[in-house]
């Protein structure tokens, strides 16, 4: 798309009202007003329009805002443990989470109720191969092993790891770091870095596309081929989101042996970035980035600020190309799923209205054709009712998936009843199994799902499609902690699918492991299955410095030994993050569920 | 800069401890900045109830990063940052955007109870014609429109408060001012 001359003078008119013309751009623009009656109009429109805004009348705050304040404040100088937890009801709304905050101080990890190999959230006992589908253990038998039967001790640390945890180093392959533009008039960069050097691996082009522009990344995903790297970024405080996509490189190829056809030669050079889309920016939901597993297709979803809601996208990285695979307003893009004498993935699409179901969908057609805004639910491949977003396990064998009631919220959809993640197998393709998703349990085992439950959460699968990694849990319940506030949007809670305790309270992560009061925005779980990758982002401070945000290396621990924590990425007013790893292994085809 | 009459939280009540520079500070900054930063949040929001919510959280962060100020002149763009990202994140957690009661005060009602366009286009005051065309402005949009037309910010000012480039505010401005002209020509406005 191209500007036309006109639109190229509306941004001199615009810029005009506020006298941020330039003394060329101002003669540029008068010369062209002369003559041009449209723009003449327009600046008389805009200026109407800048009066009128001026004008609006002026409200008075409420009498008691500054009571309100006082009051906020003094209790924020109070000492947490002389604090009543009502108060919080009466300083407002969103202070209960800050309650949580306060009260949970305890340090989880120590607690006695917990001892090494009691069904514990313990990564250290052997996890299956990556190409090795894991079936669920069975519910609430104590020890999480995948070899020993219901009641033998619990796997020893000293059990011979496989051979991906010897080899996988916990630092993640590559990391996206930012530089915000600041007031001293700095242009924003954007680098890809080595993960565990001070290497600068690309320098990617600015986005292409008339709309393109970068700012904070707060989600990213690699292909598993390592030449792409997708993110969503952050149009500063602007409540936008744009997703990206950068041609990182050759690739791994980690995988090559097991795929018989080469990738495809994508058209993009290696540094470009392509704009995919803008969207509302909103729930975890809508940050999902999901490659197939043989790199050709990303799928993503995007929520029109213009009120057709949430649909979801494909790009093609063979040709460079993207395109909106639903029109429906309620549709996320979930997982793709390699289909059987198919050389074209599925994606899973899930549905928000009404009963939350999910459709495999076909992304092409038998000839090749794209297939475009469709609505999922009419020629699915397979149908999952109660079954939202599914998030399939690198290794294709397991999911973690939602279900409850969701609502409407602005332009995008979260829960509003009854909303809680489940664990499950995958066998989409296994008559037999009588369910896509079979053996579903509640991902957290001692919570009581009511009507008031979860609204969303950012989840993520470790490479070894056992480990998992939830956090920005949002909880509109009541507290069920024990140990303190639970479940809290503040904490990482770190489990293992072969846990057949499930995931628990004290399945969180130290408070002490990261900064305090800095927010996590992306956990990814290493190929070890016990290092988690967390990018958690600055306060806002005071003297308007740019945004920053640090990467850590949390090592779980668990009994009475604390986790080791340490920084990976930091520096002053540079966005670390998010963290991305490559050798997400595909299924091996002689092992995968028929 | 009016203050609203009867300010429980006053400069003289605040400097009966004058050696506490930090709550005279802060008074003074609540005095200056707390009307205009409610009216922004609810011209953002539409809603007294959470506009004053919204306003108080914004307080109360600042009290608590107050130290970290660091040049008397960013203070404006400081305050008017945070409220942005307070205003935000309630936008994306309430969650009954669209069920907004009836008995709360509003600028403008939501299209699905308005009367008929045209009786509803005369009846309405210029403010409510104004309001309704801001809200139906993508968020972005109604927040640069807002700090350039209300506060009369500067494309640099808007920036450091958007957390964006000039030239990125400039652009975004531009496609503001091209959306509320189509908004407020469905609001009867001819031009």
């Amino acid at each position: 798309m191209t500007m036309n001359r006109h639109e190229a003078f509306e941004e001199l008119i615009s810029a005009s009202l506020h006298g941020d013309l330039t003394d060329d751009e101002r003669l540029r623009l008068n010369a062209h007003l002369d003559g041009c009656d449209r723009c003449r109009q327009t600046l008389a429109a805009f200026s109407d329009q800048r009066r009128m805004l001026a004008g609006l009348r002026h409200v008075a705050p409420p009498r008691d805002l500054g009571a309100r304040v006082r009051a906020g404040v003094e209790y924020a100088s109070v000492p947490w443990w002389r604090k009543p937890t009502t108060i919080f009801t009466a300083v407002g709304g969103t202070l209960a989470a800050v309650a949580g905050a306060l009260l949970a101080l305890v340090v989880l990890n120590g607690s006695p109720a917990n001892p090494v190999g009691q069904a514990s959230p313990t990564p250290n006992g052997p996890g299956p191969t990556a190409s090795a589908p894991v079936s669920l253990p069975a519910q609430a038998t104590p020890p999480p092993s995948t070899d020993a039967t219901p009641g033998e001790p619990t796997p020893q640390p000293e059990a011979t790891p496989t051979p991906a945890q010897l080899a996988a180093p916990p630092e993640p392959d590559m990391v996206v770091a930012f530089e915000p533009a600041t007031s001293a008039g700095n242009e924003q960069s954007f680098k890809v870095v080595d993960g565990s050097s001070e290497d600068v691996i690309l320098e990617p082009s600015p986005p292409e596309g008339p709309t393109a522009t970068t700012g904070e990344p707060v989600a990213a995903e690699l292909s598993s081929d390592g030449t792409f790297i997708a993110m969503v970024s952050r149009e500063g405080l602007s409540g936008m989101d744009q997703v990206l996509v950068t041609h990182v490189g050759e690739g791994v190829a980690a995988s090559s042996e097991a795929s018989a056809e080469p990738t495809p030669t994508p058209p993009a050079a290696i540094g470009g970035t392509t704009a995919l889309g803008a969207s509302i920016a909103g729930s975890p939901f809508l940050e999902r980035l999901a490659w197939s597993s043989d790199s050709r297709f990303l799928a993503y979803t995007l929520a029109d600020p213009n009120g057709s809601g949430t649909d979801a996208w494909v790009f093609d990285t063979a040709t460079n190309e993207f395109w909106q695979l639903t029109a429906v307003g309620d549709a996320y893009a979930a997982s793709w799923v390699d289909v059987p004498d198919s050389e074209v993935p599925a994606l899973w699409v899930s549905r928000a209205e009404g009963t939350v179901t999910s459709y495999l969908t076909a992304v092409m057609t038998d000839d090749g054709a794209r297939v475009e805004r469709v609505n999922p639910a009419a020629d699915p491949l397979v149908v999952a009712e109660h079954v939202f977003q599914p998030l399939i396990s690198p290794n294709g064998a397991l999911a973690i998936y939602w279900d409850g009631v969701m609502t409407r919220l602005g332009d995008e959809w979260v829960f509003g009843e009854g909303g809680a993640p489940y664990l499950a197998e995958h066998r989409p393709f296994d008559e037999a199994a009588g369910s896509a998703f079979p053996e579903g349990r509640q991902l957290f085992s001692d919570l009581t799902i009511d009507r008031e439950a979860f609204t969303s959460a950012a989840i993520s699968w470790g490479t070894d499609g056992n480990a998992f990694a939830v956090w920005n849990a949002v909880w509109t319940g009541g507290d069920q902690g024990a140990q303190g506030t639970y479940p809290d949007e503040a904490r990482v809670y770190f489990g293992h699918a072969t846990d057949s305790g499930g995931l628990k309270e004290d399945h969180a992560l130290d408070q002490s492991d990261l900064p305090a009061d800095w927010s996590i925005v992306d956990v990814k779980v290493s190929p070890t299955g016990q290092d988690l990758v967390v990018m958690v982002a600055a306060p806002l401070a005071g003297d308007l410095s740019t945004p920053t945000a640090e990467l850590w290396l949390v090592t779980r621990h668990t009994g009475d030994v604390a986790d080791e924590s340490r920084t990976l990425k930091s520096g002053e007013g540079i966005w670390y993050g998010p963290a991305v790893f490559d050798g997400y292994v595909e299924v091996d085809p002689g092992t995968e569920t028929p | 800069m009016a203050v609203p009459d009867g300010l429980p939280w006053d400069v003289p009540a605040m400097t009966r401890r004058p050696e506490d520079a930090r709550e005279a500070e802060f008074a003074a900054l609540f005095e200056e900045f707390s009307s205009p930063i409610y009216n922004y949040v609810l011209r953002m929001v539409n809603d007294h109830d959470r506009a004053a919510d919204i306003t108080q959280d914004t307080f109360i962060k600042a009290y608590r990063k107050l130290d970290t100020v660091s040049e008397a002149t960013s203070t404006r763009s400081w305050l008017y940052r945070i409220a942005t990202n307070t205003a935000i994140d309630d936008m994306r957690r309430r969650r009954n955007v669209t069920t907004m009661s009836d008995d709360q005060p509003t600028f403008a009602n939501r299209a699905d109870s308005r009367p008929g366009p045209e009786a509803q286009v005369m009846a309405a005051t210029l403010d409510e014609r104004v309001q309704r065309a801001l809200l139906s402005l993508r968020p972005n949009h109604r927040q640069c429109l807002l700090l350039s037309d209300l506060e009369d910010m500067s494309a640099h000012q808007i920036g450091e408060v958007m957390g964006l480039s000039y030239g990125a505010v400039r652009t975004l401005l531009c496609r503001a001012r091209g959306e509320m002209r189509r908004a407020l020509a469905a609001e009867g406005f001819a031009r």
